[in-house]
């Protein structure tokens, strides 16, 4: 079987300069680099590819979301899939990045860097001051104790209270905040359990499984279920704000479209199972 | 999540026989009325050797994908659901299927030939609705007794697992169970018991005894129905259970509660966690936590239960004293049992249903498949993920699936939609798929005797895979013009 491994395609299109792995600060300069999947993309560190992958993040026009990964994206780019698990693992313990479990699908899950994630938080909060609502001291002690200590994608609500209550006294009001400020989600099997959430994040999520939806019809309405990297990058999706690169990573790491080495340049095909 | 059985096909019952035979002496094959002549077990590959080394897995698994890797074909009218290779010879496969029969068969005879490459084997009998004790929903579940093949138990969604007496063909035991039967399990290590674990829609495990013909107690803890059931290959008393909601849990039927939930966010970073960093907290201090504290005194209880664990828990420190202070003024405060304790612990191993689980031989680590359609690989000892990624892989989601595991060569089978697919099991790599089936595969059984796959699926077929003749041998064959059969030569008799 002539195929790929999806994970370090050389998704190179013809003409286009390699960029070498570390210069993702470069990245967005050339607009044609920009554009296209066709920089080489076998790393063999995961936080380089999450760099290279969090610069090239499409800015999206409506909503001010600082650039996250999913965690399909950073399969689709490094080898090694035990090694991005172990590494991801070792980078939480280290306090680099977070990880969240999304609520589109089973096993989505979006890494964003700690500063960011404090952007973001920063901003949503500053939503809130606005509105002039005390118990605003909720947001502090939040990211002072239970960002710090707690470094998994839920907790309870017992663990959160008595996290919350090194601040000072933690009443329901608090928590509720906390929620509706985006910051946690309840789960929907246990009521007792709590997501950790990017606030504001709901519209992308939508484009998110708006946009896998498309593309994966657009490919399955061809004949043959395929198409060459080259053009079917430049589309434009309609329903999603984020490009088609994001997509493209995102759904042939979680093995739903792959991608083979030809001839005649890369092609990307609905995988059968 | 309740088991739904999809792409339920029912044979048309035409195969069914009740060959009057006897086994009389079950390791004498030369008493089975079938083995008239010496017919080879497979027409293209050479039988003996069971020497050839697996771990040329990846010289099979091309072949098998480009030419007939197959060995043997199984004609059945049934959507295979679960089987079974008996452990004392390794000789008689037993399968379920989902319209409510089972059959045996041998396999290492086949009886007919198909095109003459593909070997056929038809079964030696099959019990189905029609019998007057048989099953009357789908066959969930088919284990052969360890001990011989006198007998065999089966589980089934009529709420009953029945005992089957092998030569007789007659039930010799009856247990009724409060849901659908998911899964059943025996111990193969096991001296001093004869449990059947039987896991159901209901949350209980429940063990069934066959010296008493009664159960002898419940394991409750789960939240949701139990769908997989796995005794521990190192110990007879431990059992690990893997429910519905998504919690593994490991028993030791001496005691009461279970001693381990596996969280999936408890990671290891490889086999096993560096020395330096001290034996790892188990999940102790989570039961403490939750285990709503009165007071000092039932702190002061759990460092006895702990010294009546296992022997493999004994290190585990108790940091008692740091999660006190965390626990703030929860709700009423009854005092449980330290064991039921555990209860509370409401830790997932999979975002969904643990439809699979599967010890290695050695005892060491656990694999278990989830409805999230990801595999995961623990470190038993320590309790934590491994966090191997086997690569991408779409599981079905709505019933269980039994997964196969080599440990010589580090391979895992698992099920994945219509095809097998084999991974490495300490990197995850794929190394090959196993497409022959057209419908969902529903179990994979590896024969170490025989080093055969089986794999059994909707499209009522079992299908046998075995590694491919080396291509040294295949030279030597070329020499012997026309000779496509070879002999079996160890079948032979007085």
């Amino acid at each position: 079987m002539a195929e790929t491994s999806r994970l370090a395609g050389t998704k190179r299109g013809r003409g286009d300069e390699e960029i070498g792995a570390d210069s993702n600060s470069n990245a967005d300069s050339d607009p044609r680099q920009a554009l296209g999947l066709e920089n080489n993309l076998t790393f063999s560190d995961t936080l380089v590819a999450l760099q290279m992958m969090r610069s090239q993040f499409p800015s999206v026009e409506k909503v001010t979301i600082q650039p996250f990964i999913l965690q399909s994206q950073l399969y689709s780019s490094v080898k090694d899939r035990t090694q991005v698990d172990r590494d991801l693992e070792s980078l939480k313990k280290e306090k680099v990045l977070r990880v969240f479990k999304l609520s589109t699908g089973q096993d989505d899950h979006a890494i964003m860097f700690m500063e960011d994630y404090l952007k973001q938080m920063a901003s949503s909060v500053k939503r809130f001051e606005k509105e002039k609502q005390h118990d605003l001291e909720v947001f502090e002690w939040f990211k002072t104790y239970v960002m710090e200590s707690k470094l998994d994608v839920c907790i309870a609500h017992q663990e959160l209270c008595s996290l919350l209550s090194h601040g000072g006294e933690v009443t329901d009001r608090h928590v509720t905040l906390l929620i509706s400020a985006g910051l946690l989600t309840r789960q929907l099997i246990d009521p007792n359990m709590y997501w950790f959430a990017i606030p504001n994040i709901g519209s992308i999520l939508k484009g998110l499984s708006q946009g896998r939806k498309e593309l994966l019809s657009l490919l399955n309405r061809r004949k043959y279920k395929e198409m060459p990297l080259a053009p079917l990058e430049k589309k434009r999706l309609r329903l999603s704000p984020l490009d088609m690169r994001f997509h493209l990573r995102d759904l042939i790491g979680s093995g739903h479209l792959k991608s083979l080495q030809t001839p005649a340049g890369i092609i990307v095909r609905v995988a059968k199972d | 999540m309740r088991g739904r059985r999809c792409g339920r096909k029912s044979g048309t019952g035409k195969q069914v026989l009740y060959s009057p035979f006897l086994w009389s002496d079950v390791s004498a094959p030369a008493a089975s009325p079938l083995s008239s002549s010496p017919t080879a077990r497979r027409s293209s590959a050479p039988t003996t050797a069971p020497s050839t080394p697996f771990s040329g897995i990846k010289a099979a698994v091309m072949f098998i994908n480009a030419t007939a890797g197959l060995a043997g074909i199984w004609w059945a009218t049934i959507n295979a659901a679960k089987m079974h290779v008996d452990l004392t010879e390794g000789r008689y496969l037993l399968s379920g299927a989902s319209d409510g029969s089972a059959a045996v068969y041998d396999i290492q005879h086949t009886t007919d030939y198909d095109g003459g490459l593909i070997a056929k084997h038809k079964n030696l009998f099959v019990v189905d609705k029609q019998h007057n004790h048989g099953h009357k929903f789908a066959i969930s579940t088919a284990i052969w007794y360890p001990i011989d093949t006198g007998l065999f138990i089966t589980g089934s969604f009529d709420h009953h697992v029945k005992v089957w007496d092998t030569n007789m063909i007659q039930v010799v035991m009856d247990f009724k169970m409060p849901g659908k039967v998911y899964g059943t399990a025996m111990s193969s290590i096991a001296t001093a018991h004869m449990l059947i674990a039987t896991g159901s829609a209901d949350v209980q495990v429940r063990l069934c005894d066959i010296a008493s013909g009664a159960f002898t107690h419940t394991l409750s803890g789960h939240r949701d129905g139990v769908m997989s059931l796995e005794w521990s290959t190192s110990s007879e008393w431990i059992l690990m259970t893997g429910g519905c909601d998504g919690a593994i849990r490991f028993w030791d039927i001496r005691r009461a509660g279970c001693f381990c939930v596996l969280d999936q966010s408890r990671s290891q970073l490889g086999r096993r966690p560096p020395f330096s960093q001290g034996t790892p907290k188990r999940v102790l201090e989570d039961f403490i936590a939750s285990t709503v504290s009165t007071g000092k005194s039932s702190f002061e209880k759990t460092p006895v239960s702990q010294k009546r664990m296992p022997v493999g828990n004994g290190k585990k420190q108790l940091t008692t004293s740091r999660k006190n202070q965390n626990v703030s003024g929860g709700p009423s405060t009854q005092r449980l049992h330290p064991g039921m304790s555990s209860s509370h612990n409401r830790a997932t191993a999979h975002y969904g249903a643990v439809t699979g689980l599967r010890a290695t031989s050695d005892g060491m680590y656990l694999l278990s498949s989830g409805s999230d359609s990801r595999l995961r690989l623990w470190d038993i000892e320590s309790g934590c993920n491994t966090l191997v990624n086997f690569e991408a892989m779409r599981l079905q989601t709505s019933k269980a699936i039994q997964l196969a595991a080599f440990q010589d060569s580090s391979l895992v089978f698992v099920p994945s939609m219509a095809s097998v697919k084999a991974y490495d099991m300490w990197s995850g790599t794929n190394l090959g798929t196993f497409r022959g089936h057209y419908e969902l595969v529903n179990c994979c059984y590896f024969n170490l005797q025989d080093q055969e796959l089986y794999t059994g699926s909707n499209d009522r077929q079992i299908l046998v895979w075995s590694p491919s003749i080396p291509a040294v041998t295949v030279m030597e064959e070329d020499d012997k013009k026309g000779q496509t059969l070879s002999t079996d030569r160890d079948n032979w008799s007085d």
